[in-house]
């Protein structure tokens, strides 16, 4: 079973530091989840973990091996993919190439990678979005093609960079359960970002908790419900976001 | 919890069922073909005139198709403007001058070259491929070094392409005969391989626009960042299409070096690269449909306006247009377009009858 670690990573921007010596482990089949109010460093923990930030210290391990400096292209064809926080679709282009650009980027012929997207569209449940033109998309529909576009070629981990911001409860229920599906079906090691503290605890099998750059807490959803740590970090830094009492059932 | 014994792979996702060969070229290919029935109907048109100074006119047009074309094809699909790609064209056209002109001209006129260059005397339609294949080299060569700078960076380092071009093709006496004009090149007053050369220039621009890189690098330009983390080597995919656009760069300044007999550095300096971007940007710069219908509006409008210059006979009295006015109006009309229509007349798109499908 294969795992994908971020090692004791500090990174620091002009002197400031936005991770300070952060460890989290991503393991195949599991969902893990990275929570946190608002700058405590999940995304830069991600840009990291995707060749996009270079750590001032600690490395990346991906199946034992540390990952060294690739460039971000290198390591998605190494199998690590992610999504972002805005989505990021190429709005010039249809629904399908958005998905063709990653097999193509891969390495497959045009034809294998339409083939491929299609496929993945179907099993997302969207191949009605196949040509319509991203740009044009609503908010809930261009996340699930990013989820696709990072899913082609079946990558070994991904990324999600707050799937669920902005969605219904019933949308949100709607991508917990892909999320499921790509941790169970495609074996996929998931690592989720999320504001939601309710979906993260009905869905994750491990949080980590981040909090100014640096690891407060982590365990099973049961243990970050108890955590005082966690009630105070929220609390003390975000007042709108509070844990849910109980567990949001999704 | 996660169930951690992973359940098999689901059947939809094995082995999906692959579209036919050529399926994305059969849909595709009524752009090109369109593009050069228009290009036909030019040459046509010039044909049915039978008058020589119009047929010289259209054959500036289909120069200019090929160069335009050029640049849409790593301007278009890339996102960055280069200013550098008129240096790719002086290298085809003094390439093509070398290897054309009588080699006892050259023993005189440009004593610096190579023996077996200046012995060689080809056939135009020899001449003109190598001359594109050596701007695609020295493309290479540089795209190696631009391509990894991005946005502006990348443009100012393309102008200095240019101006290192013109600086050395301006200065070194005895290969490029300096400033001074190279005399002697064979000129092709015929129009069919003018027309060969734009058409062959539009089959290359559809051809890289529908690959597997031609696509990266379109994504590359909408979302840089997404198109990294979808596995796109940015700086690869640039130097490719950098590449391919300097081939068809370097066989349009052949075409002009046979189309004028004469070549010197200012020939291939900052009126072409203005006029040539003004073209691509007022068609759409991201669009080969709008490459080629720039060229064709805009040469008319400049025709149109020099006709009106030199003069127009109505009964007793003559009314002829101010001197310069052409590159007023020229300006004028593209501020216009560039305020009404950033993305050009035709947009991102191209010219199909099928179902609009995105680009390519």
């Amino acid at each position: 079973m294969g795992h994908l670690s971020a090692e004791y990573v500090s990174v620091a921007f002009a002197g400031l530091k936005a991770l300070s010596s952060v460890t989290l482990r991503i393991q195949s089949g599991h969902i893990s989840g990275l929570i946190g109010p608002n700058g405590a460093g999940k995304t830069t923990l991600v840009n990291v973990l995707t060749g996009f930030q270079i750590p001032t210290e600690g490395t990346v391990i991906l199946n034992g091996q540390p990952l060294g400096r690739l460039k971000p292209h290198e390591v998605r064809r190494r199998g690590i993919a992610r999504t972002f926080q805005s989505g990021r679709l190429f709005r010039d282009l249809p629904v399908i190439d958005n998905l063709e650009v990653t097999g193509v980027g891969l390495g497959m012929s045009r034809r294998t990678a339409v083939a491929e997207a299609e496929a993945m569209l179907d099993w997302i449940g969207i191949s009605a979005l196949s040509s319509r033109i991203a740009g044009t998309l609503p908010y809930t529909d261009e996340r699930r093609v990013a989820i696709g576009r990072a899913l082609m070629g079946r990558p070994a981990y991904i990324l999600l960079d707050e799937p669920a911001a902005g969605m219904s409860a019933a949308e949100a229920t709607e991508l917990s359960n892909l999320v499921r599906r790509i941790a169970r079906d495609l074996g996929c090691g998931v690592l989720i970002i999320e504001h939601n503290v309710g979906l993260v605890l009905g869905l994750c099998d491990h949080i980590v908790v981040l909090d100014s750059g640096a690891v407060i807490e982590e365990g099973v959803p049961a243990d970050i419900r108890k955590s005082e740590k966690v009630r105070h970090a929220y609390m003390g830094t975000a007042a709108e976001t509070s844990l849910p009492a109980e567990e949001v059932m999704l | 919890m996660t169930d951690t014994s992973i359940s098999p792979f689901p059947v939809e996702l094995t082995n999906p069922k692959k579209p036919a060969r050529f399926a994305l070229a059969r849909r595709t290919i009524i752009t090109p073909i369109f593009l050069s029935l228009l290009i036909l109907a030019v040459a046509t048109l010039a044909i049915m005139t039978g008058s020589r100074p119009f047929n010289q006119a259209m054959i500036d047009i289909l120069v200019r198709v090929t160069l335009v074309v050029g640049l849409y094809i790593f301007i278009g699909n890339s996102g960055v403007l280069s200013f550098g790609h008129i240096g790719f064209t002086c290298l085809g056209a003094y390439a093509a001058a070398w290897l054309t002109i009588n080699p006892l001209m050259k023993k005189t006129s440009l004593p610096g070259l190579p023996n077996f260059i200046l012995q060689a005397r080809l056939p135009y339609w020899e001449a003109a491929p190598i001359a594109a294949i050596f701007a695609g080299v020295i493309a290479l060569i540089l795209g190696r070094i631009l391509m990894r700078l991005s946005g502006i960076a990348a443009s100012i380092a393309t102008f200095a392409v240019l101006a290192m071009i013109n600086t050395i093709y301006s200065n070194w006496e005895s290969v490029t005969g300096a400033t001074s004009s190279v005399v002697g090149i064979p000129i092709v007053r015929n129009i069919w391989p003018y027309v060969g050369a734009a058409i062959i220039a539009i089959f290359i621009a559809w051809g890289h626009a529908i690959s597997r890189s031609g696509l990266a690098l379109r994504a590359a330009r909408d979302e840089p960042t997404a198109a990294a983390a979808s596995g796109v080597d940015i700086p690869k995919e640039r130097l490719v299409a950098f590449t391919i656009s300097g081939i068809v760069m370097g066989l349009g300044g052949a075409a002009m070096a046979h189309s004028i007999g004469v070549v010197t550095p200012d020939n291939f300096y900052l009126g072409l690269t203005f006029i040539t971007l003004s073209m691509l940007v007022v068609g759409g710069m991201s669009s080969l449909s709008g490459a080629v219908l720039g060229v064709l509006l805009l040469s008319a409008l400049i025709q149109g306006l020099r006709w009106l210059e030199a003069g127009v006979v109505l009964g007793e009295t003559t009314f002829a247009l101010p001197k310069g006015l052409q590159e007023i109006a020229l300006g004028g009309l593209m501020i216009v377009i560039l305020a009404l229509r950033p993305a050009g007349l035709i947009g991102n798109r191209e010219i199909t009858f099928a179902r609009f499908k995105g680009k390519a």
